[in-house]
């Protein structure tokens, strides 16, 4: 008995092991390529995608890091990536508490129509994203791409938020009544903070989406004053010819503060709401 | 905890409204007599090779002019989203920018049905007219319009690796198409891919070259007005196929045009096609064989000889404006830039080709071999996407996959393809 | 005291109203507007110049008769179950694993979701050559050590559309953090209580995590769908579409004609995208959810 127990207890590492790094591998190899290939030039590059720089080359990082207001691009990134995750997670957060905590005819429609947003090619919304944002008069500004990335989130926020939000038992909030709160308390002592790493989630995507955006970015900006990242990896992509080894030493450089953003965000406040979670 | 939601709701209001209350203060409506602003949506930025020149042409002017005109770039840093933007602010109604460039073809033609855009007929007269080619300004005129002014332009000829032809004793390009045939052979008992064939991307772009080149050969420089169905189109399918299956690299289909240049640059395939930009690149000039390229037409396959594929690769056009100071700051401009003399600068620093006459000695003997080719040439006409647009365009290289990999006919590739042409 | 109540109720709709204007007022803008201005678009003959010339149901009927779009239609149901019932399962089984806190799991998880914000462009360059005829890793693989013959992943129209739904394997990270936050909020209780009734480990993940996640997974699901209805970039990037239209989507169509300014067209190709994608979610949740949406998920 023992001894199948641990014979099992073996394969199963084996199994759970296997998964990993299979996975493990997939996730990194396409990241070792890019690094080692940024290393290596273009006519490298083009003889063989798998194989070490004959030499270590510097200079594609040096390119990139030279591309025009590179500090610029950062520092608008920085701005409409955070500002567009605070507005979509504080307002998705605020509607999400309505619709998973309160009863009232209409609710379901309001969550399947908005949730239905999830579907929709935002390339086939183009040209009224267009006429929409030169008619508020924001083109060409950091508020046009906050506005858009905060928006077009909205369905994915809705959808996770709300279903976390629904997650939490009733007896808390019913709890929080007899004690004397409110709707506004309701949601600011009992739901907020108990689905906070639903909206670390959801603020995860809404980050990650307007970080890696770039049409966006393009179609709504025309000037350097609001142009993000994404743009100056580009600059490497001119009429007829790539750049590729550069280009991916650009995305390198662009993919740290996303990285950096996602360990910190992302791990640390789930590890620490998970250490002081309240148990449902 | 009520006044921290409300914090909270303050916070969405003054992030969603604070921003569009400073832009709208912001922004100040032109004022007659102050210095015009003219946006230009330049693809050329960046690491492109008119990028260095054309800042500097815009430099000049801008110094020239100074308070009366000054000329802003726009940087579009990647082609296809550049055409994308354009596309999409037409179709909101807007101008993309003051000017702009873009590929003519059938397809864009439809923007000369918009408003938007400057007729340039009533300014472009004398000097200025003669500095241009005229086949390209007949091309670019449609319904008695000229709502683009053709600037770059580019043959698209076939480059012969003559390394690999030495090594199966060949030395000089084909001269008669049983020559050419013979050398297929000897490249492939040789077990070199003779040509780097692609059906991938959205227009199956080398091979695209090469079907056109067979094309205009047998049917004449008029060939793209006759029905796809017609049998030079037929006849062009099986030697494409013939080049995509016997004569090229097992990726061949499903490749897009990054990797058929690749195979090119690593000096896996003898022959390619492509314009004069590639010239330009470094790492071709750092190959191994880049002093024994050859750039040549194709020999005759039909009673064409002496013939080119050409293309007017980027239009230039503008808004239209009712302000008149505004539309002679921008024609202004544009003659400055079409200044033979400084389409010299731009040509010799990047080996582009233009529809301006300049006297431009090239950077490196296969831009020489370009401007002779084109100089020496009889006859010249377009490639099938600048002739017929995307639509068919898509539908070509889609169905050469299929008829390459045997799934269609000849006939049925062809009838396909005349399905999807706008006439 | 009635009065009061009263009162009350009146405040909470005020509330209510309050709390959800501003995603209505920006769904209304960026969804609902376009939406509307997407659908117009479909009845009428438009270029992209000057003004819509309504046509009636016309474009419908042309997609309808053309093959690429039944070619796309059917990709797309592909995709969508591909992306729900494999890479789901994928995602949560590496979340099960993950949630027991094998060695390393911190660094685990956020290798696995580094993909995401890895470029597309230059993840599609990464998976075209890996699966390049002649000289991919995956064929040097497959010749030198199993001896079998080369696979033209990209170039044969049947193979095709496999290799381009395969290479989203790297994307699991993305809902395997969604499963993992959701699962992370199970109280570890319930596991110490079924170890000492005995349990094993699998017994554990099929009577515990796997009920206790159940709303998470169906949302997973329903967005991993949704996002195999709209997929476009990675697969237009690699493909174009091709070959033999054997790899397009309702999204590819969609943006190749608009690139050939056929917007009406490609407006109609985003509704049915858009009434495709309901239908099919509206299916998966009537099959697996119960038939009020919002009782699936309460507990």
């Amino acid at each position: 008995m023992k001894h199948a127990f641990s014979l099992s207890h073996i394969s199963a590492q084996i199994l759970k092991w296997t998964v990993l790094l299979f996975f493990l591998s997939a996730a990194l190899f396409p990241l070792v390529w890019l690094l080692i290939n940024s290393f290596r030039s273009n006519l490298e590059l083009q003889i063989t995608s798998f194989a070490l720089p004959e030499r270590w080359l510097i200079g594609n990082y040096e390119r990139a890091l030279q591309v025009a207001s590179l500090p610029r691009l950062f520092f608008n990134s920085i701005v409409a990536s955070f500002s567009a995750v605070i507005i979509n997670v504080l307002i998705s957060s605020l509607a999400g508490f309505v619709l998973s905590r309160e009863v009232f005819k209409g609710r379901d429609t309001i969550y399947t129509i908005v949730t239905a947003g999830v579907l929709i090619p935002i390339i086939a919304f183009m040209v009224p994203y267009f006429s929409l944002i030169t008619k508020l008069g924001i083109y060409d500004s950091l508020s046009a791409l906050i506005l858009v990335y905060a928006s077009v989130n909205i369905p994915v926020s809705m959808f996770l938020i709300t279903s976390f939000m629904r997650s939490i038992p009733k007896e808390l909030e019913e709890a929080a009544i007899i004690d004397g709160c409110g709707f506004v308390q309701r949601f600011s002592k009992i739901v907020f903070p108990l689905s906070q790493s639903g909206l670390v989630t959801a603020g995860t995507f809404c980050f990650i989406y307007s970080w890696n955006d770039f049409i966006m970015a393009m179609l709504l900006t025309s000037g350097l004053s609001a142009r993000t990242v994404q743009l100056g990896i580009k600059f490497f992509t001119s009429q007829f010819i790539t750049d590729y080894t550069s280009m991916f030493a650009a995305i390198i450089i662009t993919m740290i503060p996303s990285v950096g953003a996602y360990v910190f965000l992302h791990n640390r406040i789930i590890s620490g709401l998970t250490a002081g979670a309240v148990k449902g | 905890m009520t006044r921290r939601v409300l914090l909270l709701a303050t916070l969405v209001f003054v992030f969603l409204v604070a921003p569009l209350a400073l832009y709208a203060a912001g922004t100040s409506e032109a004022v007659p007599g102050k210095e015009i602003e003219l946006r230009w949506a330049s693809i050329w930025v960046g690491q492109d090779s008119k990028a260095a020149p054309v800042n500097a042409i815009i430099a000049e002017f801008n110094a020239a002019n100074a308070g009366k005109i000054k000329v802003v770039v726009d940087p579009q840093p990647d082609y296809n989203a550049h055409e994308q933007k354009i596309r999409t602010a037409i179709a909101a109604g807007i101008a993309p920018a003051d000017i702009w460039t873009m590929k003519l073809n059938p397809t864009t033609a439809e923007f000369y049905n918009s408003p938007l855009l400057m007729d340039f007929t009533k300014s472009f007269k004398g000097d200025w007219k003669a500095s241009f080619d005229a086949a390209s300004v007949t091309t670019s005129t449609i319904n008695g319009m000229l709502k683009s002014l053709p600037f770059e332009v580019a043959v698209l000829p076939i480059w012969f690796n003559m390394d690999l032809l030495a090594k199966v004793g060949v030395n000089a390009v084909p001269k008669t198409e049983a020559e050419f045939w013979s050398l297929m052979d000897k490249l492939k008992a040789a077990g070199i891919s003779a040509s780097s064939q692609m059906t991938g991307d959205t227009n199956a772009w080398t091979s695209m070259i090469w079907f056109s080149h067979f094309a205009i050969s047998m049917g004449g420089p008029k060939v793209w007005s006759k029905p796809f169905t017609d049998p030079v189109f037929v006849k062009a399918a099986e030697y494409t196929k013939r080049m995509i299956v016997d004569y090229s690299t097992a990726d061949a289909i499903g490749l897009g045009a990054g990797g058929s240049g690749g195979h090119f640059l690593a000096g896996r395939t003898a022959l390619f096609s492509n314009g004069p930009w590639y010239a330009g690149r470094a790492d071709l000039a750092a190959t191994p064989f880049f002093k024994n390229i050859t750039i040549a037409g194709l020999p005759a396959f039909g009673p064409t000889s002496n013939y080119t594929v050409s293309r007017i690769q980027a239009n230039i056009c503008a808004v239209a404006t009712k302000d008149k100071a505004r539309e002679a700051a921008i024609i202004e401009f544009l003659k400055y830039l079409s200044l033979p003399a400084n389409v010299k600068r731009i040509a010799e620093a990047s080996g582009a080709m233009f529809a301006v006459a300049s006297d431009a000695t090239p950077a490196n003997h296969l831009q020489a071999q370009f401007a002779t080719l084109a100089k020496n040439t009889k006859v010249s006409a377009q490639d099938l996407e600048a002739a017929l647009g995307a639509t068919a365009t898509l539908e070509f290289g889609q169905q050469l996959s299929a008829f390459a990999l045997g799934r269609i006919s000849a006939a049925e590739f062809t009838k396909l393809v005349e399905a999807k042409i706008d006439r | 005291m009635s009065s009061t109540a009263k009162s009350g109720k009146k405040s909470s709709w005020l509330l209510r109203l309050l709390f959800l204007s501003p995603v209505l007022i920006l769904f209304a803008g960026f969804f609902v507007y376009p939406f509307f201005f997407t659908l117009y678009a479909s009845f009428t003959r438009w270029r992209g110049i000057g003004a819509m010339q309504f046509i009636g149901i016309g474009n419908y009927v042309k997609i309808f008769a053309d093959g690429t779009f039944h070619l796309a239609l059917r990709n797309n149901f592909i995709w969508a179950l591909s992306h729900g019932f494999v890479q789901i399962p994928f995602a949560a089984l590496v979340a099960m694993i993950l949630l027991r806190e094998p060695k390393g799991w911190r660094f685990l998880r956020t290798v696995y979701f580094l993909p995401n914000v890895i470029s597309t462009v230059a993840l599609t360059m990464v998976w075209s050559s890996l699966y390049n005829v002649q000289f991919g890793l995956i064929n040097e693989f497959l010749v030198k050590i199993l001896g079998k013959q080369t696979v033209h992943f990209l170039g044969n129209p049947d193979i095709a559309l496999s290799a381009v739904i395969f290479q989203t394997v790297i994307y699991i990270g993305y809902f395997m953090i969604i499963l993992l936050s959701a699962g992370m909020n199970i109280p570890k209780e319930l596991y110490e209580a079924a170890q000492i009734d005995g349990a094993s480990v699998v017994q554990q993940e099929r009577f515990i995590t796997l009920p206790m996640l159940r709303g998470t997974l169906l949302t997973s699901i329903t967005l991993a769908m949704a996002y195999g209805v709209r997929h476009f970039e990675s697969t237009y990037l690699m493909t174009g579409g091709g070959p033999a239209y054997a790899t397009t989507t309702m999204g590819i169509d969609l943006f190749q004609k608009m690139d050939a300014l056929r917007y009406s067209e490609a407006s109609t190709v985003g509704v049915l995208l858009i009434l495709f994608g309901t239908v099919l979610i509206v299916a998966i949740r009537k099959i697996f959810g119960k038939s009020d949406p919002m009782s699936d998920m309460a507990q």
